[in-house]
């Protein structure tokens, strides 16, 4: 069973290794590598030369350039690329020699991992999408908000200037008038002369939301009947209104195992 | 006695003829029977060749469940293994296990000890003639996680391949042997399926084997079994899971145990880490004494200059 012989151990020599965070800095100079040993076993246990590589389906595969193993993503990418390079030689193999590898749709069978278990995963996938189409609307609402904000700043301008505009021209209407002496006085509410710019005066059609066309607040007034509702409803969720009274200062199964107001210190009221 | 010997003769006749008709009766598979020359290769290329590689899993007492879970899964992956029930993680677990391989009728072994419910090592050994290594397991994620969404059939023989560097040194060659005879699954096997959707990677990277599974998705429909270049060009991955890293410890020549034939110059064990990282936190309070009489020291020797205007607004 233990036939090998221990006649050479050959100390090994600091192979170039590039020093980790958890390995020894250097190579302990006591450590075994029994070179001609591990051949000789490796002779032992492999299986013969001519073996058919349909039994083995192995693959060495190159690699460019050297692993940083703190690099997850570059790692991984290794791997990947490792594998995929694999499986493409094991196909165009299996293609050549006429065999059946690929899993036909009509064959069911027993997977590694079992359908609830998929469909977790499934579950997941879905969840994360939603959750990025989420806080891709919200984003869309932040922003448009903010847009909408600007254009009221913009709007609420543009009407401070109407209405400039508007006051000026009729000083400018009024000073004509004076200058030319009312000489229109007597024909009844001549407003025929015009405006600067050129209009005569007219009313804006824009209705405005949440306005009565007979308002003259401009919405802003109280409304008196809605405002009195409100506290009605106010007044009944905090004094409470319907429902039934006296259950609540019943005991409940939560309440009797409560001990949280009681202290053994405190003195009890008896 | 005419007719006996008639008899005999006509069973000669049939060994005759069966010896002269066996080797070309054609095996019956799944599609139907196989094609001759398939089996004319196989003749050429090792006759009498036939793995019958079995593999016992088993894990030590006290094992966490996260690598119980990896245990599992690596059940799942080898239909050519037999998994046992844990065993006591002791000096004598040696013998004890190479009983038990025998008696399950292996001839390799994957052994998972976990020692302080958080080191996990992994016994690979062939038995009963050795050789074994033990590796120190780390970075473990199990099938289980959500983010490993890959899958494929259960018992499909794995393709494996290994980076180049393993044929750098002996030990990395024993150790790639020993991989490929333990994960991979024979062909034929009873339990295996006869597709191959899955691909192990066997890298080694700062001296560590990662391993990685993934599932081979060729963007390929229909029945026929050809691929052209585009599908090649379109084929992707999955990863399925497990993941781990082993880093390997020592290399025995029996099973479990025997001479040792190599060792890690560069292993650290986790409790040396530990011992060294609480030795770093440890001396707290000795600093902070240390620290106070320094600075008692130095106030005595370097008196502050007195000030002449100490007393200027006393009076």
């Amino acid at each position: 069973m233990m036939e090998m012989e221990d006649d050479n151990p050959v100390v090994s020599e600091s192979e170039s290794e590039e020093d980790e965070d958890v390995k020894l800095s250097e190579a302990s100079k006591s450590a075994v590598n029994n070179k001609a040993g591990l051949l000789d076993k490796l002779g032992d246990i492999s299986w013969p030369e001519s073996v058919d590589w349909i039994h083995k389906l192995s693959f060495d595969i190159d690699e460019e350039n050297e692993i940083n193993v703190n690099d997850d993503l570059n790692r991984e990418l290794a791997f990947y690329t490792q594998a995929l390079e694999g499986a493409r030689q094991a196909f165009t193999v299996f293609q050549a020699k006429d065999m059946p590898f690929l899993r036909p749709s009509d064959y069911y069978a027993e997977m590694v991992k079992s359908d609830a278990h998929m469909g977790k995963v499934k579950g997941r996938l879905l969840a994360e999408k939603r959750k990025m189409e989420e806080a891709e609307e919200r984003r869309k609402a932040r922003d448009n908000k903010k847009l909408a904000k600007e254009i009221q700043v913009q709007k609420q301008r543009e009407r401070a200037k109407q209405k400039k505009d508007d006051i000026e021209s009729v000083k400018n209407w009024r000073k004509q008038r004076k200058q030319s002496g009312f000489a229109g006085n007597d024909q009844d509410g001549d407003l025929s002369l015009a405006f600067e710019d050129g209009k005569s005066f007219e009313r804006s059609n824009k209705k405005r939301p949440g306005v009565t066309p007979g308002d003259r607040s401009g919405g802003k007034g109280k409304k008196g009947f809605d405002n009195r509702r409100k506290g009605r409803e106010k007044k009944d969720s905090k004094y409470g209104f319907g429902g039934k009274k006296g259950m609540k200062k019943q005991n409940t199964a939560e309440t009797t195992n409560d001990f949280r107001g009681y202290s053994k210190n405190k003195k009890q009221k008896v | 006695m005419g007719k006996k010997r008639k008899h005999s003769e006509t069973e000669a006749a049939a060994n005759v003829n069966k010896e002269e008709i066996a080797p070309e009766r054609p095996k019956r598979t799944l599609f139907g029977f196989k094609t001759k020359s398939e089996d004319k290769k196989e003749n050429d290329s090792a006759p009498g060749f036939r793995n019958k590689e079995k593999v016992l899993v088993t894990c030590s007492r006290r094992i966490s469940f996260r690598y119980r879970h990896l245990m599992l899964n690596l059940v799942d992956l080898l239909p050519h293994c037999k998994k046992d029930s844990k065993v006591e993680s002791k000096e004598s677990k040696g013998t004890a296990l190479n009983e038990l391989v025998e008696l399950r009728s292996c001839n390799s072994c994957l052994f998972f000890e976990c020692r302080k419910g958080k080191d996990l090592y992994l016994w690979m050994a062939k038995c009963p003639s050795g050789p074994s290594v033990k590796f120190l397991v780390n970075a473990v994620h199990t099938m289980e996680e959500l983010k490993l969404t890959g899958n494929h059939l259960k018992g499909s023989r794995p393709l494996l391949t290994f980076s180049s560097n393993f044929d750098k040194s002996p030990h990395w060659k024993l150790l790639k042997e020993l991989i490929s005879q333990i994960f991979g699954t024979p062909k034929d096997h009873r339990k295996s399926k006869p597709y191959h959707d899955h691909v192990f990677v066997f890298s080694i990277a700062d001296d560590h084997i990662w391993f990685r599974n993934y599932q081979i998705s060729s963007g390929h429909t229909g029945t026929s079994q050809k691929l052209d270049r585009g599908d090649m060009e379109k084929m992707t991955l999955i990863e399925v899971g497990p993941r781990f890293c082993l880093n390997p410890i020592k290399i025995f020549g029996g099973s479990f145990g025997g001479p040792t034939l190599y060792e890690n110059p560069f292993y650290v064990s986790p409790n040396t880490i530990r011992s060294l990282e609480k030795r770093q936190k440890a001396g707290k309070y000795a600093k902070k004494v240390k620290a106070k009489t320094r600075k008692k020291m130095h106030e005595l020797e370097n008196p502050l200059e007195v000030d002449e205007f100490a007393d200027m607004w006393k009076e």
